[in-house]
């Protein structure tokens, strides 16, 4: 990718609305109210997955904002999608890029970190920090690769009420995700009903369709057809990059509508500047979505990408129990929300996890927002969203009778 | 809507009822039910910048068309439906009020009265459809689906099967007692299933 490519998106007023992460911008001027923000790291012991197999011991990489109160009762999890990273909102110490969610987490913003303690973690599987495929066989030996053991949307939660314990956080106020991140919400309140006050799963299901396991599937061929795959045994240098980015570039466009695309790119030319995107047609829809294929293989482990969308392939919240009886012990109160755009993730399936929750006679409100911009539009700058995130949130904290964080220990 | 129907409602529904209010708008009076009665209420809107402000007042409601059927709630998970408002602008008022009556034993509908006397007399004497206090728009701008009369609502309510417990009606002026079909511009009513809930 050349410059010209980074300026073309750059000088594109509606660059911020119209395009997914953060992180995979560059957007002029961009300011975090949080400023720099780090991220840490823990070593948890003993984590054994659903399958059976157990890790002696797991790195997860984390970021907190805001304070804990001195009841430790203000606590917010996001749980970040599948592209997301610990580093939620801030800039990145190295890269200067604003966290995944800057827009919606931050002083006065939908997750207020004046009010609340915020954590968000690398999921289990994942490759920004957190014991994934990239890292190394215990004893310092060659990387998992496919031998990582099959983990779960219910694993990566585990690891969560892990790291919790570790910082001493008995029990969440909310857990709060969209897409993947709305799933890990969702097994928070069935898998530690006890320790979830408020559940808000955004843009998410109760489990995958055909044809959002269809879209996964072709990611993974994608990968695995690559010349480079060599059985999941690659170098980070020699990886299969191409696989990766075609399965970004497909993923890519279902986090989309064919508003947002017509919109931003319409049938403008801009051919792409990658020599990797030789007989590429000549449309700018083109181009950028080379540019987000390749700046997605720049911080993206394949065997990563690999094993988190089986993960959400397989959960299945319900698993062919009766609702009732897989929310019996829920405590938490529910804010559901889907997109009327969001064709990946269609408004329905969010409509039938409410009416699970419901029948289940579990609180829940359901809110369908009119936002265009299809999956991503909880990613992007979006007031509605935020508004209705930042009430509920607000008036549950105020039931709570917590009282305003900053007193803390 | 006249004052004195929403005074009706929070007089009639005991505390700590809970209550289903259909089309509930921007929740202005369920949270006033809410604080009033300590109602474990929830409502439900088809406009999501109305749902939104529901969000704001703290209430717990349900973005959904009413008109598609109350699916998400199981057999009589309320005490009251309220149909507050909407009752002409519904479609096919009979399967809502059936749908009511699943979700709830007692159901309270309010609805204009189109047989008010100034819409008699605009009708016989200017020959045109009625605009009048309780009618503010014109025919091609109303959200008035049904022209209905007092008699046409009990009629109704014969029907399907449910008793009236309660009736209050209102014109601009205040209650009406007498000859409400032809002085009453609003009806509201407090139905109960003809089977009766134990």
């Amino acid at each position: 990718m050349g410059i010209g490519q980074d300026d073309k998106l750059m000088t594109d007023a509606s660059a911020s609305i119209a395009q997914g992460d953060l992180q995979d911008q560059k957007v002029r001027g961009y300011h975090s109210p949080l400023g720099v923000t780090r991220t840490q790291s823990a070593t948890l012991r003993g984590v054994r997955l659903q399958s059976g197999f157990t890790f002696d011991e797991i790195e997860v990489a984390y970021q907190t904002l805001g304070t804990l109160s001195a009841k430790r009762d203000n606590a917010i999890l996001v749980c970040h999608a599948l592209s997301g990273t610990a580093h939620v909102a801030g800039l990145h110490p190295r890269t200067g890029r604003p966290g995944w969610w800057d827009f919606h987490v931050g002083p006065g913003k939908a997750i207020d970190t004046d009010k609340f303690f915020v954590i968000c973690s690398n999921v289990l599987g994942g490759c920004d920090g957190t014991t994934g495929p990239m890292s190394p066989r215990p004893g310092g030996g060659k990387p998992y690769g496919m031998d990582f053991p099959e983990i779960t949307v219910g694993d990566m939660v585990s690891v969560q009420a892990k790291l919790m314990e570790h910082l001493g956080i008995p029990r969440l106020f909310a857990a709060i995700g969209g897409s993947m991140g709305g799933m890990q919400a969702l097994a928070w309140a069935v898998q530690f009903p006890e320790r979830v006050r408020v559940c808000v799963p955004i843009a998410t299901c109760s489990s995958h369709n055909a044809m959002q396991i269809a879209f996964n599937e072709i990611g993974r061929h994608a990968i695995i057809t690559d010349p480079n795959w060599n059985d999941g045994n690659y170098t980070p240098d020699h990886g299969p990059k191409h696989g990766l980015a075609v399965a970004r570039m497909v993923g890519h466009v279902t986090y989309l509508s064919e508003y947002a695309m017509t919109r931003k790119f319409g049938r403008t030319l801009q051919p792409p500047v990658s020599a990797d995107a030789a007989g590429a047609g000549p449309f700018s829809v083109g181009s950028y979505l080379h540019h987000q294929g390749e700046s997605f293989v720049s911080r993206f482990d394949p065997n990563s990408y690999i094993c988190l969308t089986k993960a959400l392939d397989q959960f299945d919240l319900f698993g062919g129990r009766p609702p009732e009886e897989v929310l019996r012990n829920v405590i938490a109160r529910f804010l559901v929300v889907s997109f009327a755009s969001d064709w990946l993730y269609p408004p329905a399936q969010s409509r039938e996890l409410v009416r699970q929750l419901k029948r289940a006679r579990v609180a829940a409100t359901y809110i369908n927002l009119e936002t265009l911009y299809g999956h991503d539009s909880f990613l992007i700058e979006n007031p509605e969203f935020a508004q209705v995130v930042r009430h509920y949130l607000e008036h549950e904290h105020r039931q709570a009778g917590l009282k305003e964080a900053g007193a803390g220990p | 809507m006249h004052p004195g129907i929403y005074e009706s409602v929070i007089d009639w529904i005991p505390a700590g009822s809970r209550v289903l209010d259909l089309g509930t708008g921007d929740g202005a009076f369920l949270e006033r039910l809410v604080q009033a009665k300590q109602a474990v209420a929830e409502g439900v809107e088809k406009d999501p910048e109305q749902v939104a402000r529901c969000i704001q007042r703290g209430l717990v409601v349900h973005q959904g068309n009413i008109a598609e059927g109350l699916d998400q709630y199981g057999d009589q998970t309320f005490d009251y439906a309220l149909l507050l408002g909407t009752f002409q602008e519904l479609i096919s008022p009979e399967e809502i009020v059936r749908e009511a009556f699943r979700v709830a034993p007692r159901v309270i509908i309010a609805c204009s009265n189109f047989a008010h006397y100034s819409v008699r007399l605009q009708m016989l004497f200017r020959g045109r459809a009625p605009v009048t206090k309780s009618l503010p728009q014109p025919w091609y701008r109303t959200t008035n689906l049904h022209f209905l009369s007092i008699l046409d609502f009990r009629e109704f309510c014969r029907q399907m099967g449910v008793c009236e417990i309660r009736q209050a009606c209102f014109s601009s002026r205040g209650k009406v007692a007498l000859l409400p079909n032809l002085f009453a511009a609003e009806v509201v009513a407090l139905l109960e299933s003809g089977r009766r809930q134990v």
